[in-house]
């Protein structure tokens, strides 16, 4: 295991020259964190469709417990549980838009992570960096349990447990622990835990700040794991997956209609009904729930004692309980929104729920209509203070200060956008498939192998994967 | 221009105000009054105090601004909201956003009292390498060290000694004046 443990001191040499002007030290926070006798047990995975490109390359590398899709390259980083999802990538030919240029990609794009250790994160979507566009780098960083590496290549950076990069290229930054970030590009920035910010520069800017110690019940992290309700929510729910990931051929505990795909690696528990163009992708955990026509599951979310209605987006580490949703309600990055059998949350149709919102309720609670909602909401009162119908969102045209919310630019643009991401996803999904067009990842991944690959089982090498390439 | 060294210009040492390093914001400001009162009977007008050690060396300066500074509420989450600007948003953005915060704060009724027994030591400025000037260099080679640094004024050394302040202020005078005598001259010689 010695090479294992080389290989850690030096990612973690790297990251932390990096991160020197923020005076960052990164080998407390993740010395202990893995066990290098925990990453030797399990297997990596990859999946064949006819309908993804499959290209992995990896050296020097461990990849325990970690799933890739399409096309990859791993060097000298540590993979720990992970998905590395390229079902997204730039191809050859595509023309990329940025700020009225249209730049052709000239060859198909690749994921490429190097020098890095990632636990339990989601690697998804291609670079949004027009200066490299077909590369998707991800190079001396360290990201902690169910980040988010959203479309955001990432250079000598640190990412807390829970937080999440979209869009974004970050370059020696830290970011905190349920931080979200999508702001274009961001370089030697010290991102606060629990800050939700969105930038378009000179168009809009949204930033919200969870109030200082109350984020703490729900996600603490400073030494050691992380703690908090988030992660004994997973981890009560940890045992289900290990059944999925052990048992080699699962059957499907639930009908599943032909335009729909449900991943063998989610977990189905009973009473759950899947519609037509309902994507549920690995790692997902579904409950006594319905997901309507379009409906989505994206990894790492949790769907219990919930009906989604249809065309609803349930983003990458989003968390659903015991509430009842109308169509096309968009539910960001890692929300935790948690109503109870007693109190019911019910969020109408059209409504924007921001990524890394907290809902935890007691008493039921109804969030009207097209609502855009965002922060800490435990009442009716926290509802009030952070939350704004979308038609008077739109209104703002120069600045708002809401309870810890501060928005500055255009809210139309705002919504405008945030609209159009979400359509977007849902197509990118395969929600509006009609049998004949408007193919997405529901359809594409309906029929998919996985094959297995090993570390080596001892010696100076154990845990280490031998050089492996694979191609069609 | 005419050739002015810096120690034409600059304030004597003994002529500015100064407190030693244990004195507090209130001896601090009192030391600037001062300084003004003597003012009214010399030509200079003091903003700043020379904060000095035991060994009578200049170690920092505290300026009007850190003065204000001082009074400034200050807590974990206004020092959060005030780290704004690296996020993007204009001046106003954040006032809006501290003055929000302010509201919903219990009112701090006795801050000027609080504020006048703070250490000096610990709103001063500390000079940074850029911030010295030798008594002999020329006005015009400073003006560049003056404007790089955004700097309100410059300590004045004798070989290691500190021996006086060249303000913006009286540079600003002297090259105005040097102007205004330069173009007078060329319109006499035109007319």
């Amino acid at each position: 295991m010695k090479e294992l443990v080389k290989l850690f001191d030096r990612i973690i040499q790297r990251v932390n020259i990096n991160l020197r002007e923020l005076e960052f030290d990164v080998n407390p926070i993740v010395n202990k964190l893995i066990p290098t006798a925990q990453m030797t047990k399990f297997y990596a995975f990859y999946g064949i469709t006819p309908h993804h490109p499959l290209n992995f390359v990896f050296k020097h590398s461990n990849l325990s417990g970690s799933y890739f899709l399409g096309r990859c390259r791993v060097t000298n980083s540590l993979l720990y549980k992970s998905d590395i999802r390229g079902d997204e990538l730039k191809k050859n030919g595509d023309l990329f838009q940025y700020q009225g240029f249209n730049i052709p990609v000239s060859q198909d794009e690749e994921i490429h992570i190097d020098d890095s250790f990632l636990i339990k994160t989601l690697v998804h979507n291609f670079s949004h960096d027009p200066e490299t566009l077909e590369r998707f780098f991800i190079r001396d960083t360290v990201s902690t349990h169910y980040a988010n590496i959203h479309g955001s290549p990432s250079a000598g950076c640190f990412m807390g447990p829970f937080s999440t990069v979209d869009l974004t290229t970050m370059r020696d930054c830290v970011i905190g622990a349920y931080a979200y970030v999508q702001a274009g590009e961001i370089s030697h920035l010290n991102v606060d835990p629990g800050t939700v910010w969105v930038r378009q520069p000179g168009v809009f800017n949204f930033m919200y700040r969870y109030p200082r110690g109350q984020l703490n019940d729900y996600i603490y992290f400073s030494d050691g794991p992380p703690r908090g309700v988030f992660m004994d929510f997973v981890e009560d729910r940890k045992e289900a997956f290990q059944r999925v990931f052990e048992v080699v051929n699962i059957e499907n505990q639930v009908a599943v209609p032909g335009s729909a795909s449900l991943d063998r690696f989610a977990v189905i528990k009973p009473k759950t009904s899947i519609g037509e163009n309902v994507l549920v992708a690995q790692r997902a955990y579904l409950q006594n729930s319905t997901l309507g026509k379009g409906a989505n599951a994206q990894e790492n979310c949790y769907i219990i004692n919930s009906h989604l209605r249809g065309n609803n987006v349930t983003a990458h580490g989003a968390k659903i309980i015991d509430a009842d949703m109308g169509n096309d309600v968009f539910v960001g990055f890692n929300s935790f929104l948690r109503g109870r059998p007693d109190a019911r949350l019910t969020i109408g149709k059209e409504s924007i729920v921001m990524p890394h919102t907290i809902i935890d309720i007691r008493k039921p609670m109804m969030v009207p209509p097209g609502t855009l909602v965002w922060g800490l909401v435990r009442n009716a009162e926290e509802l009030k203070t952070n939350s704004m119908g979308l038609k008077d969102f739109s209104k703002i045209d120069n600045r708002i200060c809401k309870g810890n919310l501060l928005f500055e630019g255009s809210g139309s643009s705002f919504v405008t956008a945030f609209k159009e991401r979400i359509h977007h996803i849902l197509e990118a999904n395969g929600a509006f498939y009609n049998g004949n067009i408007n193919r997405g990842h529901a359809q594409r991944n309906q029929n998919i192998s996985f094959n297995t690959i090993q570390p080596y089982p001892e010696g100076e090498k154990e845990g280490m994967y031998p050089t492996i390439i694979i191609e069609p | 221009m005419k050739c002015y060294l810096v120690k034409d210009l600059m304030v004597p040492i003994s002529e500015y105000a100064t407190v030693p390093e244990a004195a507090t914001l209130f001896e601090a400001v009192l030391a600037l009054e001062e300084a003004q009162e003597q003012y009214q009977q010399s030509r200079y007008s003091h903003r700043a105090v020379l904060i000095l050690d035991k060994n009578k060396r200049v170690i920092g300066k505290l300026s009007q601004m850190d003065f204000l500074c001082a009074l400034e509420p200050r807590d974990a989450d206004l020092d959060q909201i005030r780290k704004f600007n690296q996020f993007g948003f204009t001046r106003k953005a954040v006032a809006l956003q501290q003055e929000e915060y302010l509201k919903k704060s219990p009112p701090k009724l006795d801050v000027y009292s609080k504020a006048a027994k703070l250490k000096v030591t610990d709103f001063m400025q500390r000079p940074s390498e850029g911030e010295y000037v030798d008594e002999n260099t020329s006005v015009d080679m400073t003006l560049h060290q003056l404007t790089a640094g955004s700097n309100l004024s410059l300590l004045v050394t004798r070989g290691k000694e500190i021996v006086g302040v060249l303000r913006l202020v009286d540079v600003f005078a002297a090259v105005f004046h040097a102007m205004k005598e330069s173009e007078t001259q060329l319109l006499d010689g035109t007319t």
